[in-house]
């Protein structure tokens, strides 16, 4: 509480002098120690996911456990990407699924969620309000519960076992967030841009795609990567609505380290690695889109 | 179908050898089959060693009679099949065996889901419910009862295959049975054993070659391996929702004279619960003794499967496991496959290892009967609405084929069609794969798992569950004993 | 024609009927059409289902054409065992030092990185990795650095001498509640964090530089200008914590199954027991019910929130 509370007050320092070089005061040294301490809680399981990742399946075993490989090894990398290998095809197969799961969530989910937010953010229907927050809503239902019924429903859609059972799914995580996020962006947008076109001949549709959306590109990504991560990441509906070996997602493809009798912990560890891999650079490229959205967009008020 | 008794009938008689044989043999067990137990007397490694071989099978033939070869049509067929981690032989045996079948039968279209064990009983549940289940599904021992039970599944025995009710194990058979009826067909069965590191007795001061032979002397070995050498002696299991835990630790209930309900006797009515008598609080109190008082176990055992048990274990850091076939043959292709400093760790296991029967309690020696049958689910359930019977017979044919229950369960099991035990097949098991004697001569000390819907309840929260309560001492061994002796019974009574 | 932008106020006073009304803007449904569509086919179906089935009695046989109807007996019998305080117990323990300490982790860290300096970039995007990671890659890699015998969190304490054996962290059902909850804030103090930085950056320096000068000290100016300004969105980081906090499957499920001894079952773990483990699910379906409830009292303050500053702008 103390170590946050007085972090919490050093920016507030910093400000006033942020163009001049001057020494280290108490509350840098509170922020730099705070900060190694949440960098290593932050980082150290992945680094020990990957150390794991580089060990033969004894060497993984041992106690006390080897800090630093002693014969590291990249045998469960080469056999889970290597496509001359069963192991590595299933593995590629189900990298390829996620990847076009979460590829057409985030497609579609951005074009559902443009036109809605735009709409909860200009226009005065009726029932707005009321429709505004049910899509908000979605996210206080819990996946587990819904199990069996979106089973059932899936069926009756013919779904089960496709991947657009998952897509259509999927949908709904992202996007209350996203019409939210990118709500806020268009309250931003002067209305004046739009008029300004409308006067110039544009017809409403044509003023929303021409000069509104270049100008909410920031919050557009910042949904994209956001549903993007919750679809590569989704297990429990992944789990229930996919049988078909072919058609299996990473997260639940991830179990068949663990079987009945054996399992493979470097194996599993080098699986979730890859597996995490995607989804860590292409949200490191685009954070600064994504703080950049909710500052401008949702945030500010 | 009289074209089925007609095909029973002409498998006698052409093979008569085998009859015969079974007859005198196998069926030393006959007797048995009548009593539901087994004469166990014959039942041995030099009896089951002496049929290996003696048996010609033919099973394209076999299954023409059931199916004709070139019949077209479609199945549909989930299975609990090997995954990334599992021994080569195994996947190999798998790939061959699809293979075949293809042969065999091109003009069947085959649908098959290898699903992981720990997901299979979930997804079959909600598949039965949102009427997607397959047609064909292989199930470990104790799930068919509960789905035959549910409506689910159609009868189903090993007549419509062609096959014998006599070439199966008796407690196998029970476990396909429900009501009456029969539900499935064994195609498995197998029956765990204890390992241990004969290294790490050594080093302990007990005799490297003699394992514990009653449980109480179990807990003292435990006890007596980690005070000497600091490594944990034997690998307890009690996760809850786990299969591998009622696996290992039902066969102390039924020894020392306990069990869920009245399983392990020999006429078993499964009315009675035992859960809360003498027999299981001895069981009980072993797991206490060793977990909470001598500390002698793995502290990880509450969140391990056996999977993690096996780690340590194979690693020298842990000298007695009760294993499942399976184990002993991802041990040695563990050992194979090592390459560098792994290799002589794993090699100096694998020299150390040594199997025999698990320890006998006050009452009796006993395992968990275990393996896995084929069920047909009813047309209603099916995705498509519509079973293919005959494109599905032909598969449980050829699953249950004395040749391919044998060359399915090489490394992991044992044919559940006992004549595959007679087959060159099975000889050539017996002479690679020394675990097996053991496993095998185990196999009258099985007892079934209750065949009643609840017993996947039972076996895999009940029971695991009342291990944790008196494992974390939430509740005194008496108090957990109480607990889940009043679970079983609002179970039973149909809450 | 579509309405044109800004002259919606004036009709929507006094405007004809609600039909006209609704007759006037129809266009404006289409834009949010396909976003209620998803939604509704989602959701409207399952929801009915739960609620249906949480009145009735289902066979283990789960047949539903032999379910029975019982009334509310489902959900006194939930409120009445005893196993349902426990898991509430855990569930409130599990959401409020969940949230709390996500919270105070990530503000702390939005406060120190909010200001470039050297390798603020980096050590942003480094911070943000648990948050991207999926919770099952992370569940596994914590049950495996918390093995109660060969875990690498316990070694590394032997190693610095502060025990002499590995700790018991799953395996105890003292500790097994705090360990998950270590977990769940590893995976979501970045979220607090992104979100709390991104509030921080719309105070507005001229304020600080206004206090500084009439002399308020870092502290005082932390609380008077500061705080004030991130009242909104504290609310809104705090309420989507606690709303994924008592939806949180995926770390309790993976790591332990609830256990030991049901330490760390929460709602959501006992009601996919119920449903799957035991097959009851008429009971689960109440159970779900009790937790919509709970969600639904959450979901109107975070609605309002959510949609205060709208409030002003449509007035």
């Amino acid at each position: 509480m103390s170590a946050s509370e007085q972090a919490a007050a050093a920016p507030a320092l910093a400000r006033t002098a942020r163009r001049k070089p001057r020494r280290m005061g108490g509350w840098d040294w509170t922020r730099w120690i705070f900060l190694t301490l949440l960098l290593i809680y932050a980082t150290a399981p992945i680094v020990w996911m990957f150390l794991t990742s580089i060990k033969g399946q004894f060497a993984a075993l041992q106690y006390p456990p080897e800090w630093i490989p002693k014969e590291p090894t990249l045998e469960h990398y080469i056999r889970l990407l290597s496509p001359q290998e069963e192991t590595g095809r299933e593995f590629l197969r189900y990298g390829l699924n996620s990847l076009w799961v979460s590829t057409a969530t985030t497609v579609i989910g951005v074009v559902i969620a443009v036109p809605a937010a735009y709409a909860f953010s200009r226009f005065r229907f009726p029932g707005r309000k009321l429709l505004f927050y049910s899509v908000l809503v979605r996210n206080m239902f819990p996946a587990v519960v819904f199990l069996i019924p979106l089973f059932i429903m899936m069926r009756w859609l013919r779904l089960v076992n496709t991947s657009w059972s998952l897509i259509l799914t999927y949908l709904t995580f992202g996007l209350p967030l996203s019409i939210w996020l990118l709500k806020g962006f268009y309250d931003n947008i002067p209305v004046q841009l739009e008029q300004a076109a409308r006067i110039d001949g544009a017809t409403r549709f044509q003023a929303f795609i021409r000069v509104v959306m270049p100008l909410s590109t920031p919050g557009i990504i910042a949904t994209a990567i956001y549903s993007f991560i919750l679809a590569w990441n989704e297990y429990v509906y992944a789990l229930t609505f996919l049988n078909d070996k072919s058609k299996l997602t990473l997260p639940v493809g991830l179990e068949r380290f663990f079987a009945q009798y054996t399992t493979n912990w470097p194996g599993l560890m080098a699986a979730a690695f890859v597996m995490s891999v995607p989804v860590v650079i292409l949200f490191l490229i685009l954070q600064k889109y994504f703080v950049r959205a909710l500052t401008e967009g949702a945030v500010k008020s | 179908m009289t074209a089925q008794d007609q095909r029973v009938r002409k498998l006698r008689r052409t093979s008569t050898a085998f009859v015969a044989l079974v007859a005198a043999g196998a069926i030393g067990m006959s007797s048995a089959m009548a009593q539901t137990t087994i004469d166990r007397s014959k039942w041995s490694p030099d009896y089951v060693r002496e049929i290996a071989g003696t048996l010609e099978v033919d099973t394209a033939k076999e299954c023409a009679e059931v199916t004709p070869l070139d019949y077209e049509g479609k199945v549909t067929f989930w299975y609990v099949g090997p995954t990334e981690a599992e021994p080569d032989l195994h996947k190999q045996m798998d790939q061959e065996f699809w293979d075949a079948f293809k042969e065999t039968y091109p003009n069947i279209e085959l649908t098959v889901q290898n699903i992981n064990y720990n997901q299979m009983l979930d997804k079959l549940r909600t598949a039965s419910l949102g009427r997607a289940a397959p047609m064909l599904a292989r199930m470990p021992i104790l799930w068919g009862v509960e789905f035959a039970a549910k409506g689910f599944l159609q009868e189903m025995g090993p007549e419509d295959v062609g096959y014998t009710v006599d070439e199966f194990w008796p407690g196998a058979m029970k476990s396909v049975t429900w009501e009456g009826t029969t539900y499935g067909i064994p195609t498995n069965n197998e029956t765990m054993a204890l390992i241990w590191n004969s290294e790490l007795f050594k080093e302990a001061g007990l005799d490297p070659e003699s394992p514990p032979a009653t449980w109480d002397q179990l807990v003292e070995y435990s006890n007596t391996i980690k005070q000497e050498t600091g490594k944990s002696g034997y690998g307890l299991v009690a996760r809850v929702n786990a299969g591998n835990t009622p696996f290992r630790f039902m066969p102390v209930m039924w020894a020392e004279g306990g069990g869920a309900l009245d399983e392990a006797e020999d006429n078993p009515t499964y009315e009675d619960v035992y859960i809360g008598n003498a027999g299981s609080k001895k069981a009980l109190q072993h797991a206490y003794d060793m977990y909470v008082r001598d500390k002698s176990v793995p502290v990880s055992a509450l969140t391990n499967t056996q999977t993690e048990n096996q780690d340590p274990f194979i690693a020298g850091q842990l000298a007695m496991v009760i294993a499942h076939p399976a184990e002993y043959a991802t041990m040695l292709d563990r050992a194979r496959k090592a390459t560098g400093s792994d290799k002589e760790i794993a090699q100096k296991v694998v020299d150390n290892m040594r199997y025999g029967l698990i320890p006998e309690g006050d009452v009796r020696r006993s395992v968990v009967f275990g393996g896995s049958n084929i069920h047909m689910f009813k047309d209603d359930f099916v995705d498509g609405g519509e079973v293919d019977r005959q494109a599905a017979l032909a598969l449980v044919c050829f699953m249950t084929s004395p040749e391919w229950s044998t060359k399915l369960s090489w490394v992991i099991s044992n044919p559940g069609n006992l004549r595959g035990f007679a087959t060159k097949w099975n000889k050539e098991r017996l002479d690679s794969i020394k675990f097996l004697d053991v496993a095998t001569s185990m196999l009258p000390y099985g007892v079934p798992f209750p065949v009643i819907p609840e017993s996947t309840e039972i076996m895999n929260i009940i029971v695991p569950g009342m291990l944790q309560n008196a494992l974390t001492e939430k509740m005194t061994v008496d108090e957990a004993l109480a607990d889940a002796d009043d679970k079983v019974k609002e179970l039973r009574s149909g809450l | 024609m579509a309405t044109a932008i800004g002259e919606t106020r004036p009709t929507a006073r006094r405007g004809p009927g609600l039909a006209g009304r609704i007759y006037k803007h129809r266009t404006d449904y289409l834009y949010i059409l396909p976003a209620l569509i998803v939604m509704f086919v989602v959701i409207g179906y399952p929801v009915y289902y739960v609620v249906e089935l949480s009145f009735f009695k289902t066979p283990p046989s789960l047949a539903m054409s032999e379910k029975i109807f019982v009334g509310v007996d489902n959900y006194s019998r939930i409120l009445q065992a005893k196993s349902f305080h426990e898991v509430t117990m855990n569930t409130v323990v599990w959401t409020v030092f969940s949230t709390l300490f996500a919270f105070i982790l990530g503000f702390g860290a939005a406060l120190a990185l909010d200001r470039a300096f050297f390798l603020r970039g980096p050590l942003r995007g480094a911070l943000l990795i648990p948050f991207v990671i999926s919770a099952v890659a992370g569940s596994f890699v914590w049950r495996w650095m918390y093995n109660s015998d060969i875990g690498v969190i316990g070694a590394f304490l032997v190693e610095l001498g502060i025990t002499d054996r590995p700790l018991n962290f799953l395996d105890n059902t003292q500790t097994v509640l705090a360990s998950l909850i270590v977990v769940n804030v590893w995976r979501e103090f970045p979220f607090a964090m992104i979100m709390m930085l991104a509030g921080l950056q719309t105070v507005p320096d001229e304020l600080h530089r206004a206090a500084k000068m009439d002399g308020a000290s870092v502290i005082q100016r932390f609380f008077h200008v500061t705080m004030p300004h991130l009242k909104s969105v504290t609310l809104i980081t705090v309420l989507l914590l606690t709303v994924n906090n008592l939806n949180s499957f995926i770390i309790p499920w993976i790591m332990t199954g609830g256990g030991p001894a049901n330490a760390s079952d929460i709602w959501i773990t006992a009601i996919y027991q119920l449903a799957f483990g035991r097959v009851r699910f008429g009971i689960a379906s109440a159970y779900s019910v009790i937790l919509f409830l709970v969600m639904m009292v959450l979901g109107y303050y975070y609605v309002r929130i959510m949609t205060r500053g709208d409030e002003r702008r449509a007035e």
